[in-house]
């Protein structure tokens, strides 16, 4: 049974339209229902085909229009560069972004000898630059240039606690997992970059936020970075936190609504951290 | 299945300062998503929790306690559970918030002239009164819910200046010596300080109880100050304002519900950007 997650008014996004990137993955897939769920339409954005198959369900289940999907390789920052001025075209006025898009691979040094801090390549740590940061930067500057311009907006940077604690080698030890060091690093400069968005753009009224999500282990699905339920290494993560679990991406959808709507009104350059307490201890 | 990750249909909330200009406003957003506000204050706050009942539609209470007293606070507990039956949520938000008198020769905002009185007096209520909220009401609440498995919830509200350190150049005033300047009290930032140093210390010894603790950093609020102070402050926050008196209502709602259950031991700072540059 799916599950819906309409909120009160307080939290609604009626009417507006949502920029939303990775929108088909892990935690994307939930975000998108969550928005579309608010009232919100939404240009999903992804790289795989996985975005383009989430369309005809989903209009048929929201209503025709109610999701865009806009696949695009996101390391050709030209063909970025084409589709965020597409959809300025099509969409001149977007309410919210929410960058959530990363490449969680071996690429990018995911659970591959390559991500180990001795073995790190500059490949990896250029994908992960231009993932964990550049592309918030991109849609940042072409699509919130708008909201400056109207003088509202809210943008909504997904990173990680890994930006503030690093990954702690004794999760690894023994398995194949990994996490690169190019990943902590990106994701803090997404924070960085996320107060820098609110301190410049909020004399025009645009927010920015980020959340910082802690251990959402994909393990219903079999991906790059996916573990299987019965993995030991999910024992490790879940006795890391203070609250003994893993996160449900159900448990995002309430910081992204607040964030995303004018319930945080006053909120802005603030790193949200939704982590089952990992980074209190 | 439907989730409304906000609801509080049924749950009762325990607000210090429940009475005053922000404590209503939280009440208010509680007992407009189904919950059942009790307004702890110091003064009499029943016409307000009346007011809270006839415009929601829920049994809201005013209890009169002194927080500073852990008698009165163990009685507070009593008065709820027998009326009610159960506590889901606290909220310490009360604060000491003095006139500071001053004379021709002293102002005793100032640090060096800070009567003892004063700086026991503030503690008193925005520390030991938290302290105690949650010795009584928070142990009430880990205890029971270990047994039957529902969720806990406190939430301290802090401040902008539990993360920096006032301007204390927003509130000199012209034309007044140097030693006469009036400036934020001190017990304000160690008061506020001291919360979130609470909130992470009982996120981590209540997290197998199933009690979550945040707390929250709101920024100054609107309420008729004089412009020329807020425009001072305005100027030291990106968006370029004060936060509205029912601003904050969203936050408060997020935090005390299940939308946000897989967060403990957070500061959620809302304060309009001031510490983000």
């Amino acid at each position: 049974m799916v599950e819906t997650f309409a909120a009160g008014p307080l939290f609604s996004l009626a009417g507006k339209t949502v920029l939303l990137t990775g929108a088909s993955g892990f935690l994307g897939r939930t975000m998108l229902r969550a928005l579309l769920d608010n009232g919100a339409s939404v240009l999903a954005m992804g790289g795989s085909d996985r975005v383009e198959g989430l369309l005809a369900p989903l209009n048929q289940e929201y209503g025709a229009g109610r999701v865009q999907a806009w696949r695009v390789d996101f390391h050709d920052i030209a063909a970025v560069e084409r589709a965020l001025a597409e959809i300025d075209r099509q969409h001149p006025v977007v309410d919210v972004i929410v960058n959530n898009a990363h490449e969680l691979g071996p690429r990018t040094g995911f659970n591959v000898p390559e991500g180990h801090l001795e073995n790190a390549t500059f490949d990896g740590w250029t994908r992960n630059m231009t993932a964990g940061v550049y592309w918030a930067s991109l849609t940042t500057q072409r699509i919130g240039l708008g909201m400056k311009n109207r003088g509202k907006g809210s943008i909504v940077n997904i990173s990680t606690m890994y930006a503030l604690v690093a990954p702690s080698p004794q999760l690894y030890a023994g398995t194949d997992f990994i996490n690169p060091p190019g990943y902590s690093a990106s994701k803090a400069a997404l924070l960085a970059f996320t107060r820098y968005t609110a301190s410049f753009w909020g004399p025009f009224g645009v927010r920015a936020n980020a959340i910082l999500p802690g251990p959402f282990s994909n393990t219903g699905q079999n991906s790059d970075n996916s573990v299987a339920p019965d993995d030991p290494f999910l024992d490790k993560l879940k006795a890391r936190t203070v609250l003994g679990r893993v996160g449900n991406p159900r448990e995002l959808v309430g910081a992204l609504l607040y964030l995303a709507s004018d319930a945080s009104s006053f909120t802005t350059g603030h790193a949200m951290v939704v982590d089952g307490g990992w980074t209190i201890v | 299945m439907k989730t409304d990750l906000f609801d509080l249909t049924g749950r009762v909330a325990a607000i210090t300062g429940g009475g005053g200009l922000l404590g209503m406003q939280h009440a208010a957003v509680i007992a407009a998503h189904g919950g059942i506000p009790v307004l702890v204050d110091v003064t009499d706050a029943r016409e307000k929790a009346a007011g809270l009942t006839k415009t929601h539609g829920v049994p809201a209470l005013a209890c009169q306690c002194d927080i500073t007293q852990p008698e009165s606070v163990q009685q507070l507990l009593q008065t709820i559970l027998a009326r009610f039956g159960r506590l889901d949520i606290l909220i310490n938000n009360a604060a000491n918030n003095p006139k500071m008198e001053s004379s021709a020769e002293v102002n005793f905002s100032r640090l060096e002239n800070f009567p003892i009185a004063q700086w026991h007096a503030d503690i008193a209520v925005g520390l030991t009164g938290a302290h105690l909220c949650c010795q009584v009401l928070g142990s009430y609440m880990a205890q029971t819910f270990r047994e039957c498995g529902r969720r806990g919830v406190i939430l301290n509200v802090a401040s902008d200046l539990a993360i920096i350190g006032p301007d204390q150049r927003i509130y000199r005033q012209p034309g007044v010596a140097e030693h006469l300047q009036p400036a934020k009290p001190v017990t304000y930032s160690v008061v506020k300080s001291g919360l979130v140093g609470l909130t992470r210390y009982l996120a981590t010894y209540w997290a197998a109880s199933g009690v979550r603790v945040n707390a929250v950093s709101p920024g100054g609020i609107y309420n008729g100050q004089p412009e020329e102070f807020v425009q001072k402050l305005a100027n030291l926050i990106p968006l370029g304002r004060m936060a509205n008196l029912d601003e904050y209502q969203g936050t408060v709602l997020y935090m005390v519900s299940d939308a946000s259950s897989y967060m403990t031991g957070h500061n959620l700072v809302v304060d309009g950007g001031r510490t983000a540059w």
